[in-house]
């Protein structure tokens, strides 16, 4: 077994290699994610049957512990093919790639599909040069992108009216899907067909698809892909079954075989839509009760967007009397006026147990590499200041 | 800022009311969000807004704007035009 630290550019020559190989190999962020010792220690509790024709990625998973997930490269390529086919992606010459390849997103959707079906593959550095970002999209011929729905105000902001006509392929997942946003995706790529892709690493990554055309909420994320089983436990938690899914993962209590026939939560709530489709309630963290009303910061979030249409984010925080509550994160900082019209929102639509403790602003929401909001460092972000308090927290 | 202005803006705050519906004889039932967790909110703002700490049964006493007042002054806090 080895580490393969992902080293910019180059990586995708020691990828190849690796994934030729017989061994089973971690593949990790550079930079940001586990001391190596930590891994090494990890991958040496991988049984013996796993230690070949198998890959491991990290994770921060919904509980903010490192673990190291183990997927079988057999089913990561099936789950490569049955997304080429559920995704119509047969036109597609090309796959560029704006997020660390160490996410399991960017890793399957992109560099192990343009492997397994035989097309070409660029890596960019996303917006770390948006200029290189540019010019593989303007230069790019029958393309396709995995994207977060974070990436979309960065594009609108580095590069304004411009669109990419060679991308004809748009995915989205890691995060809410953008549905109030899709006007501008479109504008963007005028000729893509634009994707909510649903999932968690556990699922190594993908559980369902759906054109973003064929529903009208960010909640829909469609049916599950050709063998995959999903289901609600009796209090919401979303589960599944997969084909495709991880084998196992290592956390700092040992290794934990996830069984072919095992339900495994995803992490989110959810529950079953019309037409066999499937809608999300939020993570699991993100509704609970406080003082006996349910909170859902998904919905929150939802309800406040006809006065904001900047980016929302919540971190937790417990209140003086001891109840669990949270706090509106916002960016850029709102006007008074659009402060007012949120508060209206509040007043009007929503229980006060269910309003934030506070609503806090900051110029720029702390994001994660692959564009996930850094939920942990909201709370001391940089120029953080509060807009507005219930006097609770 | 005046007393008067910092109970003003403290009710408009923990009740989210608008500037054009504060009165100083509103009463509990004219304001919607003024509910149980509405009252902690209160007491908590009187003490961080006036210093002085409202006992449980203090803030749940407290039935309109005029009440506020009352035990403000009783407290010793100044409000001449109120």
């Amino acid at each position: 077994m080895r580490i393969l630290l992902d080293r910019g550019d180059s990586v995708t020559h020691d990828l190849e290699e690796s994934w030729g190989g017989p061994a089973t190999f971690a593949f990790l962020p550079q930079r940001g994610g586990v001391p190596e010792e930590w891994a090494l220690q990890a991958l040496g509790q991988i049984p013996a049957s796993m230690r070949t024709g198998h890959f491991a990625l990290l994770s921060s998973g919904s509980t903010g512990e490192p673990r190291l997930v183990l997927g079988s490269r057999i089913r990561a390529e099936a789950l490569a093919r049955a997304l080429h086919e559920v995704q119509a992606s047969e036109p597609v010459r090309r796959a560029v790639a704006l997020l660390p390849l160490t996410y399991s997103y960017a890793f399957v959707n992109q560099w192990l599909w343009a492997r397994t079906l035989g097309r070409a593959f660029e890596r960019t550095a996303g917006f770390a040069q948006p200029a290189r970002l540019a010019a593989a999209l303007d230069a790019s011929d029958q393309a396709m992108v995995c994207l977060v729905a974070a990436h979309v105000p960065l594009l609108e902001q580095h590069f304004g009216d411009r669109d990419f006509p060679g991308v004809i392929r748009v995915h989205f997942a890691g995060s809410r899907f953008p549905q109030e946003r899709l006007a501008t995706v479109r504008r963007l790529f005028p000729n893509a067909e634009i994707f909510n892709n649903y999932g968690c690493i556990e699922a190594m990554p993908r559980l369902t698809v759906r054109r973003a055309s064929d529903g009208d909420s960010a909640a829909d994320v469609g049916r599950p892909l050709p063998g995959v089983e999903l289901d609600a436990s009796p209090d919401g938690r979303l589960l599944f079954r997969s084909p495709y899914s991880a084998v196992g993962f290592c956390d700092a209590t040992g290794f934990h075989e996830i069984a072919a026939d095992e339900w495994v939560a995803t992490g989110d709530l959810g529950h079953r839509g019309r037409d066999g489709r499937w809608e999300l309630d939020g993570r699991s963290g993100e509704v609970f009760k406080r003082y006996g009303e349910k909170v859902s910061l998904p919905l929150l979030l939802e309800s406040v967007r006809s006065a904001w249409g900047g980016a929302g984010a919540f971190y937790r925080e417990t209140d003086p009397l001891g109840e669990p509550g949270h706090v509106l994160f916002l960016s850029p900082r709102p006007t008074p006026e659009q402060l007012h019209a949120i508060l209206a929102i509040f007043r009007e639509r929503l229980a006060r147990a269910t309003w934030p403790l506070r609503i806090e602003s900051a110029p720029s929401v702390p994001m994660l590499a692959h564009g996930k909001v850094d939920a942990g460092a909201l709370a001391t972000a940089p120029e953080r200041r509060v807009e507005w308090s219930q006097r609770l927290g | 800022m005046s007393n008067r202005e910092k109970l003003k803006n403290l009710v408009l705050d923990v009740f989210l009311l608008d500037e054009s519906e504060f009165r100083f004889d509103l009463r509990r039932e004219d304001i919607g969000t003024w509910d149980s967790l509405g009252t902690v909110s209160l007491a908590v703002g009187i003490q961080d807004v006036f210093g002085h700490h409202l006992s449980p049964a203090e803030a749940t006493s407290l039935a309109s704007v005029a009440d506020i007042v009352a035990i403000l002054r009783a407290r010793g806090v100044d409000f001449p035009d109120a």
